[in-house]
C-alpha cells in the first residue's frame, strides 16, 4: 500500500485507536503548519549519507574567503567580523511560502553550511562527499578546491595542532578514545539569555553601551601611561569587531524587511498574505534593532540571534529555555490583549519548531555516524523553576507541547525539568508527548539538577535555576559569569576503552598503537584489585588526555578561531572587550561526556566473577579468548554474557562495582581542571556512539564482540541484560549519588504503549515518575513504540517516513538510522510498568 | 549592454537606487519560496537567464 493511500485509508480516529500518530498529526495541524513541515529539506545523513538534492553551500565560504583575504590587516576579532559581515550583506535570501519566521544559515532551502576556516581534515571531506557537490559540478569542485587549498594549514583546528603536545595531537585524533575538535568552529555555544533575551535590549541598545566603553577606553589610551591602559588597545578593536557585526545583523534583518514588502507590494494578490507579509516586514524592521514587543518579533528576534551565531560558528546545540523567555510575550498576546487566538499562536511555535528542523550544516562522517538522522542535539529546554525557585512553567510551556505533537519534528526535542511543583496539566502534557511516540520530553529532576550545578562549580543557586540543556543533558547557567560558549565536551571519552586497556597494558590492538599507560601484563595479576587498579590508571589517564586538549583549544580558540557575534551578545564580553571564548570572566561548567561508559562495570564484575571468585576461568584463558575476539571460545564467551552479573538488575556484586568507579571518576573530576580552575565531573550518555564505536572497541569481558553495538548508553543496562523490571533498574541506578558521583546520568527506558494507553496509562507513568523522583535519579525518557511498529517500519520504510524514536540524547526519524541502531533500539528491554 | 535596472526583477533600494534586490519566485520539489540577492543597477543582465525586460 503506498503511504497516500495508508493515509487515506483510516479516519482520524481509527489512527488514534491504532496509535499511528504520525497520521493523526498530519490530520489535526493547520494547513500552513502542514505546509511548512513538509517543505523543510531533511539535512540528517541517513545510515552517514545526505539525502538526494541536498547540496553543500557555497555563498558564505566564498564571500567570507573573500573579505578574509581583503582584510589581512585586521587582528583576528576584526578580520572575523568584516568577513561575516560581508556574507550577511551579500549572501541569497529567502522566504517561504505561508512563513511567518524568517532567517536561515544557507543561501537556499537546500543547503547546507560549510565553515572552511574551521578544520582542513572536514575541508577535505566536504569536497570528496558524494552527491553534495553543487551543481554545475565542475565549477563547483574547482571553486571548492580553490578555497581548500587557501585554507589548508591555517584553519583552527591547523593552527591549534601545531601548539598541542604531538603524543597527545596523534592519541586524540586517532579516533578511538575521543570524539569531536577542541574549536568553537564545531560544537555549541550557551547564550547569555538573561542579558540578550529579557526584553530589555535589542542591538542597537548594545552598539551604544558599547559606545560608552570604548568612549571611556580611548580617553584613558589618551592619557598618562601605564600598565593599566594596554590591554585597551586591544579592546578598542574588539568592540569595533563587535559593533560592526551587529551592525550587519541589524542590516541583514532589514533585508527580509525589504523582501518581504516587495513580495506583498508586487508578487502576492491574497490580502491575507500580504498582511501577513508586512507583519514580517515590521517584525523585522523591529528586531533584532530594538526589544520585541509581542511574541512573533520574540521569536524572530531570538531565530535571527540562532541563526546569526550559525553563520559564525557551526553550533550543533541550542542551549535554550523558549518557553520561559517566550513565555511573558505568548501571555501578553494570547491572554491579556488577545492579540492572537490559541490557534494562531500555536501556528508560530510550531513554526519556530521548524525553523530550528531546517538547520543544516555539513558534519563529517565521524559526526554523522555518532548523530544519526539529524543535525544536532538541540535539546530545548522546558518547565523547571524561575530564580526565586517558584513553578516556571506556564501557558507556553503547553503549547510548546502541543505543538510538538503537531510538527512531529526530530530535531528540536524537550528535556523537560520536573519539580514537585510542576501543575498535572503540564504532565499530562509531557505525557501526550511520550505517548505519541516523539521519545521526548526527557525528564530531568530539577531539584537534583540545580543541587548538583551548585556542588560542582559553585554556581550561585539562583543562577543554577537558570539551566539550559547545553547540549543532550548537561545543565549549563543562562547568566553572564555561567554560560558557556563553546563546546567543552570535545572531551567526550569512548569509555569502553578504559577497561579494554587495562586488560591489554594500554595497547590498542585496533589502531595499532601504545595509547594508554602500561598498567602490566594482565596475565599476571593475582586478584581483582590489581585489575581495578589498572583500570582506574586507564581512566586517569584517558581523561586528562582528553582534558588537556580542550583546555588548550579553549585557551587558543580566540586567537585560531574567535566569535565577535556571540561576544556582541553576551553581557561579559560587552563589557570587557574580551572575545567570549575566552575563559576569562566564566565560571566554568565543563564535563567529560562518557560514552560507553557501563560495559566497564558489567566487564569489571564479570571478571571478578568468574575469574578471581570463582576461578572458573584463569586470567590467561579470559585474555587469551579476548585477543580472539572471542572467536573459537563461544561457550565461554555465552558463560560471561549469561553467568556473570549485570548492571541494572539490582544485584549488589556488580552495582557496588560501578558505585566504585563512579566514585573513583567523581574523586578524579574535582584534580582535573578547566581554565577557569573548576571541576570536570562525568556526564555518562551516547549520542549514537554506541554504533559508531562497535568496530573500534575490541572484545570485551562482558561477553561482546568486535563489532557488535555497544551499551545504548549513560546508565542504561545492556540491551536485553535487565531482566528483573522496572524497579529493579531504577534501584541500581539509585544505588548512587546523582548529585556528588557525576554531572549527569542518562537511562533509556523503552514502555509499552499498549499497557501505557488511556487514563490507566497516565497513572501507571505517574506512579513510575513519583519512585524515580524519590530515588534521587536526574535523568529518564523514554520510547514507547512497540516492536511490531518498529520491525514493520524496517521492511516498508516509506509507510513509516515520520515514526521516531528516541535513540540516546536526541530523537531521530526511526527510517533516516542505521539498521544496526535499529536493532539496537528494538533489542531494549520493553518494561511493564 | 543589458543591465539588471532593466528587470521586473529588480528593486531598487530607496535610499539609494544604484544599488538594489534581485527578488525571483522559485519552486523546488519540498517548497515555493521568494529569493533576494543584493545587485547593482549596473551588473550586465546579458547572459542572466531570469532576465524579464520591464
Amino acid at each position: 500500500m503506498t503511504t497516500v493511500a495508508a493515509k487515506q485509508s483510516k479516519g482520524l480516529k481509527e489512527h488514534e485507536k491504532a496509535q499511528e500518530w504520525w497520521w493523526v498529526a498530519e490530520q489535526t495541524r493547520s494547513k500552513r503548519l502542514d505546509y511548512l513541515r513538509k517543505a523543510v529539506w531533511k539535512k540528517g545523513a541517513i545510515g552517514g549519507v545526505y539525502n538526494p538534492g541536498i547540496k553543500i553551500d557555497l555563498e558564505r565560504p566564498i564571500l567570507f574567503t573573500e573579505a578574509w583575504k581583503e582584510n589581512n590587516q585586521d587582528p583576528q576579532m576584526l578580520r572575523k567580523a568584516k568577513a561575516i559581515a560581508h556574507v550577511l550583506e551579500n549572501i541569497t535570501i529567502f522566504i517561504t511560502d505561508q512563513a511567518q519566521l524568517v532567517g536561515y544559515i544557507g543561501s537556499l532551502p537546500h543547503t547546507i553550511q560549510w565553515y572552511p576556516e574551521g578544520a582542513s581534515i572536514v575541508n577535505e571531506e566536504v569536497y570528496n562527499e558524494p552527491g553534495t557537490v553543487p551543481e554545475p559540478e565542475e565549477k563547483s569542485l574547482k571553486i571548492m578546491a580553490e578555497i581548500n587549498d587557501y585554507w589548508g594549514g591555517q584553519t583552527a583546528i591547523d593552527k591549534l595542532g601545531r601548539v598541542l603536545n604531538p603524543e597527545d595531537l596523534v592519541k586524540y585524533m586517532s579516533g578511538v578514545i575521543g570524539w569531536g575538535v577542541p574549536t568553537s568552529a564545531y560544537g555549541y555555544a550557551g547564550k547569555d539569555y538573561e542579558y540578550i533575551l529579557t526584553g530589555k535590549r535589542g542591538f542597537e541598545d548594545i552598539i551604544e553601551e558599547i559606545d560608552g566603553y570604548m568612549d571611556a577606553a580611548e580617553k584613558k589610551t589618551s592619557g598618562e601611561p601605564g600598565p593599566d591602559i594596554l590591554p585597551l588597545y586591544d579592546k578598542i578593536l574588539n568592540w569595533e569587531a563587535m559593533q560592526i557585526i551587529l551592525e550587519a545583523s541589524i542590516n541583514f534583518a532589514e533585508r527580509y524587511a525589504r523582501l518581504a514588502r516587495v513580495i506583498s507590494e508586487n508578487f502576492e494578490s491574497d490580502p491575507k498574505r500580504k498582511e501577513e507579509l508586512m507583519r514580517i516586514s515590521e517584525t523585522c524592521e523591529q528586531v533584532p534593532a530594538k526589544p520585541p514587543r509581542n511574541l512573533q518579533e520574540s521569536f524572530q528576534f531570538d531565530w535571527f540571534m540562532q541563526t546569526l551565531a550559525r553563520f559564525e560558528a557551526y553550533e550543533g546545540a541550542m542551549p535554550c529555555r523558549p518557553d520561559y523567555y517566550h513565555g511573558p510575550y505568548y501571555d501578553k498576546d494570547v491572554n491579556i490583549d488577545k492579540r492572537l487566538t490559541k490557534e494562531e499562536a500555536l501556528d508560530l511555535v510550531g513554526e519556530f519548531m521548524i525553523r530550528a528542523h531546517e538547520f543544516g550544516a555539513f558534519i563529517p562522517r565521524l559526526g554523522r555516524e555518532g548523530l544519526q538522522g539529524v543535525t544536532g542535539t538541540f535539546v530545548w529546554t522546558m518547565g523547571g523553576v524561575n530564580k526565586d525557585g517558584s513553578d516556571a512553567c506556564n501557558d507556553l510551556t503547553v503549547a510548546f507541547m502541543q505543538a510538538a505533537r503537531l510538527v512531529r519534528v526530530s530535531n528540536p526535542t524537550f528535556g523537560f525539568r520536573w519539580h514537585p511543583k510542576v501543575k498535572e496539566e503540564v504532565m499530562r502534557e509531557c505525557f501526550e508527548c511520550i505517548r505519541h511516540g516523539l521519545g521526548y520530553p526527557s525528564m530531568r529532576n530539577d531539584p537534583i539538577l540545580v543541587e548538583n550545578t551548585v556542588y560542582w562549580y559553585g554556581h550561585p543557586v539562583e543562577e543554577a535555576r537558570t539551566w539550559v540543556h547545553q547540549a543532550c543533558m548537561s545543565p549549563c547557567p543562562t547568566t553572564k559569569h555561567g554560560f558557556q560558549p563553546i563546546r567543552m565536551a570535545s572531551a567526550t571519552a569512548n569509555c569502553a576503552k578504559m577497561i579494554e586497556y587495562a586488560l591489554s597494558d594500554g595497547f590498542d590492538k585496533v589502531v595499532q598503537m601504545q595509547m594508554g599507560p602500561k598498567t602490566g601484563d594482565p596475565r599476571q595479576f593475582k586478584g581483582f584489585e590489581e585489575l581495578f587498579q589498572a583500570w582506574v590508571a586507564q581512566m586517569k589517564w584517558m581523561m586528562s588526555l582528553l582534558v588537556r586538549t580542550v583546555n588548550l583549544g579553549r585557551i587558543k580558540d580566540p586567537e585560531f578561531f574567535g566569535r565577535p557575534f556571540l561576544s556582541s551578545i553576551s553581557e561579559r564580553s560587552v563589557e570587557s572587550g574580551i572575545d567570549v571564548v575566552s575563559p576569562e570572566g566564566e565560571r566554568g561548567n565543563c564535563w567529560v561526556t562518557f560514552f560507553t561508559w557501563v560495559e566497564n562495570a558489567d566487564s569489571l564484575a564479570a571478571v571478578k566473577k568468574l575469574v578471581f571468585d570463582e576461578k572458573k576461568y584463569t586470567m590467561d584463558e579470559m585474555i587469551t579468548a579476548l585477543e580472539a575476539e572471542w572467536e573459537g571460545y563461544e561457550e565461554m564467551r555465552l558463560d560471561f554474557v549469561n553467568n556473570a552479573p549485570k548492571w541494572g538488575n539490582d544485584d549488589d556484586y556488580v552495582d557496588d562495582i560501578m558505585v566504585r568507579c563512579l566514585r573513583e571518576v567523581a574523586s578524579y573530576s574535582h584534580k582535573i581542571k578547566c581554565p577557569s580552575g573548576n571541576n570536570w565531573p562525568a556526564l555518562p550518555e551516547n549520542v549514537s556512539g554506541n554504533i559508531h564505536y562497535a568496530s573500534l572497541v575490541g572484545a570485551l569481558p562482558n561477553g561482546r564482540r568486535l563489532g557488535d553495538a555497544l551499551y545504548d548508553g549513560g546508565i542504561s543496562p545492556g540491551p536485553g541484560l535487565d531482566k528483573k523490571g522496572p524497579t529493579a533498574v531504577l534501584k541500581s541506578c539509585s544505588k548512587f549519588d546523582h548529585v556528588k558521583d557525576g554531572r549527569a546520568f542518562l537511562l533509556n527506558q523503552r514502555l509499552s504503549p499498549t499497557q501505557l494507553a488511556g487514563e490507566k496509562g497516565y497513572k501507571l507513568w505517574s506512579a513510575y515518575m513519583k519512585t524515580w523522583a524519590e530515588l534521587g535519579m536526574d535523568h529518564v525518557q523514554f520510547n514507547m513504540v512497540d516492536d511490531t511498529t518498529l520491525r514493520s517500519a524496517q521492511t516498508d520504510p516509506e509507510k513509516y517516513q515520520e515514526l521516531i524514536v528516541r535513540v540516546a540524547g536526541y530523537s531521530a526519524h526511526f527510517v533516516d538510522i542505521s539498521r544496526k541502531t535499529q536493532d539496537n533500539i528494538i533489542q531494549r528491554t520493553v518494561v511493564g510498568l | 549592454m543589458t543591465t539588471c535596472n532593466e528587470c521586473t526583477n529588480f528593486f531598487p533600494l530607496e535610499d539609494d537606487p544604484s544599488t538594489g534586490d534581485c527578488v525571483q519566485r522559485v519552486v523546488d520539489p519540498r517548497q515555493a519560496y521568494y529569493k533576494s540577492k543584493p545587485v547593482d543597477d549596473e551588473t550586465d543582465a546579458s547572459k542572466c537567464d531570469q532576465f524579464q525586460k520591464k
